[in-house]
């Protein structure tokens, strides 16, 4: 390897050769009120003859539905799309098919959300399906078997995917019955028990307009937009109210927990490894980001350095942060070949080890700055990332300067934050570890970690 | 994921090339040659302080031969490990700390370099892109370390997938002779053997101005883009043009199947046929039948295997845009208890329908919106106009393909379809794969 020094010269020349950048906002929308008080955040944008509508729910995500009927969240918004009063499941596909459109209705931890997209042309038909699905759903008996019947599927088909199955494992390994280990897919058990009536309703419970984000960006007039949502979702009247469910705190893993998954037939080991992170909005993000873009987040960062750039023990290896309202976690994960992975992971524990105690070299520090400001423009390119991100800070309540606040952060974030970040975030003796692999052939090479719970890929569930 | 093959991306972007109604169109082009033969795109746009410097080399693995197979997938990844100038993980270091990121893939046709950066690191980001199109070390070393991240991507992308290994090994008994024969990655005794000299020669007969497009979109000055490219590009000698492709793929004489039984949960199901290249008259019209059979929830296929009969979890598949001939693809993830058999006597008895009548009227104008939308949701971008000019220019050897591509699908009669299905998907000219599990639970 070439000596680092050199390089870091060449960059620090680099550096003074820039000149001073141009400071990139998110155009700020305006902000139309739907009859029934949805709020809408709207920017007309002419570029291209396309229009993006986001909304957003509150109270109807995975992490806040019942146990027992785990899945039921992301079983009742697939289910939105397969019918409605007046159009069966077919139907709706065929006229947004033939629009050659973009719609879907899905839900992630804490809210459910409705995405379309279509030529400018289309959008005002594209909208009334949109909103046909939410407000008369038909839920149909047939449909429900039929989504309930493809989870049990994709249950069992994750398997044979090993960087896929590795996740879901995971998720049950770290947060156990906290509800942020909810599967999208939900059970084995959920779904054996849960009947087209729990779905009715759970929508008719948990989908209100109350505190829904929504957000219009494209290439329409305001008065002729206002007339059509408010002839769509502004006739929504749903659930009065959704009852509020509060995130629990996050588990905060106790000692080490090891699981290792017999995949018998795997020539690869793959692994996640996850500890506490941080809440949404938290005070910490913008070192955090600096942080793990160092650790994990990009190309050059350490793990890709070490485990890819340096030894070719792997084609990808990254780390990154996600945030809930009530806290988060930080992952980091890769795969390589069965006889390597006791070499990666003790790499990744001594990498840990140095981050959490020296920190990271003002160089790097000032690298990673500008790497998450010059990769921010692009993320507000296109009308349906802006109408995103609108929806997004609106539901979240973080403000619609929340990204000049955090570039800010960025920029302010110096190598002792950045130290105190990896101090505070990266684990040291708080974890979870998940391996998916062929045991017979890792098993030894993992022994020297701890002590290891072992159960093979074909057991139900994960 | 980085340095993908992208084979999936080359897919997407396919059919989308084109329609002019947009802020993007031909006049925004700006075209320059240099006397080494660099083709170079300039597109102005100041929507973001950003820029799109995309690289594309006509060299992909149909320009391979056996002992060589994979070597276009690693030569994209010695790009990044250094040249005299810039050593090892330099290039990505100076890029990331001048905020910038990239990206770059390998197909059967084409190998691209996709950079994304702010505008003030564009002359740093050119000078390096310049040094390495001719000055690529292939450290001993480092490539000894680049063949195992290779060989990971391999067990990861095909051997550690079921889909990958199946699709592996039906593409490699459909085609016997063309260099599609072989995957972008490459036979795994192949990474592992190639010799650093046979790697270097292959570079310098593919890496030359005279065989790239430089395309530059975004918020720059032209002439002082071009003094740029004139000053970093302009020394670059001139290559020797590389060999033709000459090897024909041979007619089929009859059926082929292909069986692979091993460890797993679910069967995996492929079928495809030979199909003619992305030029070809009879491409278009096939493509607008892709997505009339496979595209979206609404498509033929979909509803009969899915949501009708239940025999799969999802299906998938089309033409491919590529320089030959190569396969229109089904690709079936079958539920885990489903019969097999029925699967493909489905997909026979709907492309049955379509030999016989075609579309109708409704899925042929669906076809040609889904096509049309696609086209403009690509254009929101400078990276989706960078790449829609570089892979009209490969493929098509003309970036003005990007704004006239639409008009051989609009001008498409409808009677097209069946004539042209009718030629593809016949009996002798179809391989079938299935993946069969054992072992496990059952």
């Amino acid at each position: 390897m070439k000596t680092r020094t050199i390089a870091v010269l060449i960059l620090i020349a680099l550096a003074a050769a820039l000149p001073a950048r141009a400071a990139f906002k998110l155009p700020a929308p305006e902000k139309l009120v739907l009859k029934n008080g949805i709020t809408v955040y709207y920017l007309r944008t002419t570029e291209t003859p396309i229009v993006s509508f986001r909304l957003m729910l509150r109270g109807a995500g995975s992490a806040q539905e019942p146990a027992a009927l785990e899945g039921i969240a992301s079983l009742t918004a697939e289910l939105l799309q397969k019918g409605t009063a007046t159009k069966n499941a077919d139907a709706v596909a065929e006229a947004v098919d033939a629009m050659g459109a973009r719609f879907g209705i899905g839900s992630s931890e804490e809210m459910v959300a409705f995405s379309a997209d279509s030529l400018s042309e289309h959008f005002a038909s594209l909208l009334a399906i949109a909103a046909d699905c939410l407000i008369n759903p038909a839920f149909a008996e047939e449909e429900f078997q039929k989504a309930v019947k493809t989870r049990r599927d994709s249950l069992k088909a994750v398997k044979d995917s090993p960087g896929a199955a590795v996740r879901s494992y995971f998720a049950k390994a770290y947060y156990g019955s906290h509800p942020l280990g909810h599967l999208s897919n939900g059970s084995e058990e959920s779904l054996a028990k849960m009947t087209l009536a729990d779905v009715k309703a759970y929508y008719k419970t948990y989908y209100g307009p109350a505190k829904a984000a929504a957000a219009v960006v494209g290439d329409i007039d305001k008065a002729a937009l206002l007339k059509l949502l408010n002839g769509s979702f502004g006739r929504w009247k749903g659930a009065a109210k959704v009852p509020a469910v509060a995130l629990p705190p996050l588990p905060k893993p106790q000692g080490i927990k090891l699981l290792l998954v017999d995949k018998p037939d795997a020539t690869q080991a793959y692994w996640v490894l996850g500890a506490p992170g941080y809440a949404l909005g938290a005070p910490v993000t913008p070192a955090a980001a600096v942080m793990n873009t160092l650790f994990g987040g990009r190309f050059t960062s350490w793990l890709s350095t070490e485990l890819r750039i340096k030894r070719g023990l792997t084609y990808g290896a990254s780390s990154s942060f996600a945030t809930f309202s009530s806290g988060g976690t930080f992952t980091a994960s890769s795969y390589t070949k069965n006889d390597k992975i006791g070499e990666m992971l003790q790499i990744v524990f001594d990498l840990l080890k140095k981050a959490r105690g020296d920190g990271f070299a003002a160089e790097e520090v000032e690298s990673s700055r500008n790497y998450i400001q010059g990769q921010f423009p692009p993320t507000l390119e296109t009308n349906a990332s802006k109408a995103g991100v609108y929806a997004r800070l609106a539901f979240f309540n973080l403000g619609f300067d929340y990204y000049d606040r955090y570039l800010a952060g960025v920029q302010k974030a110096d190598p002792a934050a950045v130290k105190a970040a990896a101090a505070k975030l990266l684990p040291s003796d708080g974890y979870v570890l998940v391996v998916v692999g062929k045991a017979a052939e890792i098993k030894t090479q993992l022994d020297k970690f701890g002590t290891w719970s072992v159960k093979k890929i074909t057991e139900p569930g994960f | 994921m980085k340095k993908k093959i992208a084979l999936a991306l080359l897919l997407a972007v396919t059919l989308a090339s084109t329609f002019v109604e947009a802020s993007f169109r031909k006049e925004s082009v700006k075209v320059f040659s240099l006397d080494n033969g660099l083709k170079v795109l300039l597109v102005e746009d100041h929507a973001i302080p950003n820029v799109a410097l995309y690289t594309f080399f006509r060299v992909g693995s149909r320009n391979e031969r056996p002992g060589l197979t994979g070597v276009s997938h690693f030569i994209e990844h010695m790009m990044f490990n250094g040249s005299p100038k810039f050593g090892p993980g330099e290039f990505d270091r100076r890029m990331e700390f001048a905020g910038g990121a990239n990206n770059a893939f390998t197909g059967n046709d084409l190998t691209g370099y996709t950079d994304w950066f702010p505008a003030a690191a564009l002359e740093a980001m050119m000078a390096m892109e310049a040094d390495r199109m001719q000055d690529a070390s292939f450290d001993p070393q480092v490539l000894e370390s680049e063949r195992g991240v290779i060989a990971s991507e391999r067990r990861m992308g095909v051997e550690n997938d079921n889909e990958g290994i199946l699709s592996e090994n039906v593409v490699a008994t459909a085609i016997m002779a063309h260099p599609y024969h072989w995957d972008v990655v490459g036979w795994m005794s192949d990474i592992l053997g190639w010799k650093r000299d046979e790697i270097l020669a292959y570079y310098k007969t593919y890496y030359a101005p005279d065989n790239a497009v430089l395309i530059i979109v975004g918020d720059f000055a032209p002439d002082k883009a071009m003094a740029l490219v004139r000053r970093y590009y302009g020394p670059i000698p001139k290559g020797t043009p590389p060999p033709a492709v000459i090897t024909v793929e041979p007619p089929q004489m009859g059926p082929k199947r292909v069986v692979i039984r091993k460890e797993a949960q679910a069967p995996s199901f492929q079928m495809v046929w030979h199909s003619p290249a992305a030029s070809d008259p009879d491409f278009p019209p096939l493509a607008i039948m892709e997505n009339a059979l496979l595209g979206g929830k609404s498509s033929r296929l979909y509803k009969r295997l899915v949501r009708e009969e239940q025999l799969a979890i999802s299906v998938q598949g089309g033409t491919a845009e590529t320089i030959d001939p190569m396969l229109f693809t089904i690709n079936v993830q079958p539920r885990p208890d489903a019969d097999l058999a029925k699967i493909e006597a489905v997909i026979e008895e709907e492309l049955g329908k379509v030999k016989k009548d075609g579309l109708t009227e409704a899925e042929f104008r669906k076809s040609l919106n889904m096509i049309r939308s696609d086209y403009f949701f690509g254009l929101q971008s400078i990276n989706g106009k960078a790449g829609a000019l570089g892979q009209a220019e490969i493929l098509y050897g003309s970036w003005e393909k990007a704004f006239t591509r639409m008009d051989d699908f609009t001008s498409v009669k409808r009677e097209r379809i069946a004539e042209a299905a009718r030629k593809v998907f016949q009996e002798n000219n179809k391989t079938v794969g299935t993946l069969i599990p054992t072992g496990g639970e059952k």
